[in-house]
């Protein structure tokens, strides 16, 4: 049996544990008022941490894709010039991070560290980071109205890329699963009991209940991949959702599986250059706007087009063997015109249906 | 490798030699790297590739590579439109800026072998052809009749004179010119440039034939009729995409159109690519 079981009231000690071992720890924390935030664990907080509350929105990409990201440091020294990459090599662990956001990050994964180039800032801030995953078992305070993680087929318990997985059987213990090397080597701490078969089947049971206990939203992407691959959705529906959007950029914002980002040379001092990325959305104007004036993407269904286009054509779930979307349902919390994820699929799928005519084969 | 090898978005310094005024706010600026290893190592790049130019300070844009890999000098042909061109267009001779790349895919040149080549550019749409017009007079015997199609909006606006000059001379090359309105000292063709297709004389191979276009939207759109009414078919014509870039590396997102990331999926795409990918010029 190589699943271990952990005292909840032990789980401020594995915290401890990982701290102990250099890690920044950072885990979910409750705000002032419903909100919840990522924050880094310190003696002062560590008391206030939750097993289970509302995931929060501003991902936990930003630990491998911070927000605003210091790429070279250049300064200027008797008409020449010094470029100096800045890393980030910090030990870094989530705790308590959700299935779908395990998810969020291997598929960030596929895309800064596959294919020709290797984003090395990516690479660095990735190698150092452990993730301690935590099923979703509490259908009132983890599961949030625009949970659709069983849709996207992430959640609610993370298959695999996590370094060690908890899940809450309900009877003051954590069932512990190790994804990696680094996951398995914290069993040989004392905190850890073996568990039985019992507590296996306890783990199934609890899960076949929490996939029932997903509120109302739903997210049919089988028929929506076809139809986006295929080209075959009516301007109008493109045009309907263009007109739903707001532009805010709020979806790429919380989206754990976007990635595009834009650069800026900023000056800090006399003679001294850095050059940051900065998350950037496609839903924005001047994403393709070119020096001169000309953009080639105007109109804002274009744009939305764009957005979910790049997430569910067919082409890049097989170049990324991962769908761009984790089913976290941030988008469709945060967006002021309802074009989420989950309202989206279904307006494609619905409009698209109505006009679907394929031609039959001949003899 | 060291850890300053393998990061992708590290400019190599780069020493600007010396500066030409091509036409109004266009410049070509020769340039070389610091380390004589980048420079070898840069100049395997392929026609059609592009590099990323940084201006400390200012930002990085990304810029055709207008040379041949058959020559010996590398220089950009750059107009100044934004923030990032004004500023290399303020260098002067001796002045460093970065350089990285050389990206993208390029025109397959060695697909291309033993057919005719048709080039067809409009205005600074030159900058990309002139490497793989070069390239192929270089490889002159790999490839049938080589045909230049240029025009511009005046005689001012023509771009490489020398080289222009050299192509009139006919060293292999069949060579068209044409200006949108011409001026007092101006004896040669006037209009636009897929008119030239149709004169007394030209004869426009279209079998067994590549045809390349590159020039601003109006210009493409227009000759892409013409062929296509001479009988080209939508595979047989490549062109180069423009798209604001920030990475070059497929990372940034910014010129992701259809299925492709133009810098490295392109920027060379075959019309049909082009219509398939579904977005302006």
């Amino acid at each position: 049996m190589k699943a271990r079981l952990l005292p909840v009231a032990d789980v401020l000690a594995l915290v401890d544990l990982l701290r102990q071992r250099g890690y920044e720890v950072m885990a979910p924390f409750r705000g002032r008022g419903r909100d919840t935030f990522f924050d880094a664990v310190t003696d002062a907080n560590r008391d206030q941490i939750q097993l289970h509350l509302p995931n929060p929105y501003y991902p936990p990409k930003r630990y491998v894709l911070p927000h605003i990201e210091r790429l070279l440091r250049i300064h200027s020294a008797g008409g020449n010039w010094q470029i100096e990459p800045v890393y980030d090599d910090h030990k870094r662990a989530l705790f308590g991070l959700r299935s779908c956001d395990v998810a969020g990050i291997w598929h960030l994964d596929r895309f800064y560290l596959g294919r020709e180039f290797r984003d090395p800032y990516y690479a660095r801030r990735r190698r150092n980071l452990f993730l301690v995953n935590l099923v979703c078992t509490d259908p009132e305070r983890d599961i949030s109205d625009e949970c659709f993680c069983v849709c996207a087929d992430t959640g609610p318990a993370a298959r695999d890329h996590f370094d060690l997985q908890l899940m809450d059987l309900g009877d003051g213990e954590l069932l512990a699963v190790a994804g990696t090397a680094a996951g398995e080597a914290l069993f040989g701490e004392p905190l850890f009991r073996p568990a039985t078969a019992a507590h296996v089947e306890k783990r199934h049971t609890i899960l076949a209940d929490v996939r029932k206990r997903f509120k109302t939203t739903t997210s049919w992407f089988s028929a929506t991949v076809r139809y986006v691959s295929q080209g075959t959705i009516p301007d109008a529906t493109w045009e309907a959702i263009g007109n739903r959007c707001l532009e805010c950029g709020g979806c790429t914002y919380v989206c754990p599986a976007c990635t595009c980002f834009t650069v800026s040379d900023r000056p800090v001092g006399p003679g001294e250059v850095e050059r940051v990325r900065i998350w950037d959305a496609c839903a924005l104007g001047g994403f393709t706007r070119m020096a001169g004036g000309h953009n080639p993407r105007r109109a804002v269904h274009d744009r939305r087009n764009r957005r979910f286009f790049r997430k569910l054509a067919h082409y890049f779930i097989q170049r990324e063997l991962s769908v761009a979307c984790m089913g976290c349902g941030r988008c469709a919390a945060v967006c002021h015109g309802d074009v989420g994820m989950p309202s989206v699929v279904e307006m494609i799928r619905r409009e698209s249906a109505a006009v679907d005519r394929l031609e039959p084969l001949k003899p | 490798m060291s850890a300053a090898a393998d990061n992708i978005y590290l400019p190599k310094l780069a020493v600007l030699d010396r500066v030409v005024d091509e036409i109004r706010e266009v410049r070509t600026f020769f340039w070389h790297f610091e380390d004589p290893a980048e420079q070898r190592q840069f100049r395997l790049f392929r026609p059609g590739q592009f590099a990323q130019v940084s201006l400390f300070g200012t930002g990085e844009f990304p810029a055709s590579l207008p040379p041949s890999p058959t020559e010996t000098e590398t220089f950009f042909t750059v107009k100044k439109v934004g923030s990032c061109t004004a500023a290399l267009h303020a260098l002067k001779p001796g002045d460093r800026f970065g350089v990285r790349g050389p990206y993208g895919n390029g025109f397959p040149m060695d697909n291309y072998r033993d057919k005719n080549l048709v080039f067809v550019a409009g205005g600074i749409g030159l900058i990309p052809l002139r490497s793989c017009i070069i390239y192929a007079l270089a490889h002159r015997q790999h490839y049938r009749r080589i045909q230049v199609f240029y025009g511009a909006k005046s005689p001012r606006d023509l771009m490489y004179l020398a080289t222009l000059r050299d192509w009139e001379q006919g060293a292999g090359v069949e060579f068209f010119l044409t200006v949108d309105r011409g001026d007092a000292g101006w004896s040669g063709n006037v209009g636009v440039v897929g008119n030239l297709f149709k004169k007394p004389g030209v004869n426009v191979p279209v079998t067994d034939t590549v045809a390349f276009v590159c020039g601003p939207p109006v210009m493409f759109r227009f000759v892409i009729k013409d062929l296509q009414t001479l009988g080209f078919a939508d595979g047989q014509i490549v062109s180069t995409l423009e798209r604001y870039m920030k990475c070059g590396v497929g990372k940034c997102g910014h010129c992701c159109i259809g299925v492709a990331y133009v810098c490295t999926d392109g920027p060379v795409f075959t019309y049909e690519q082009i219509k398939q990918l579904g977005e302006d010029i």
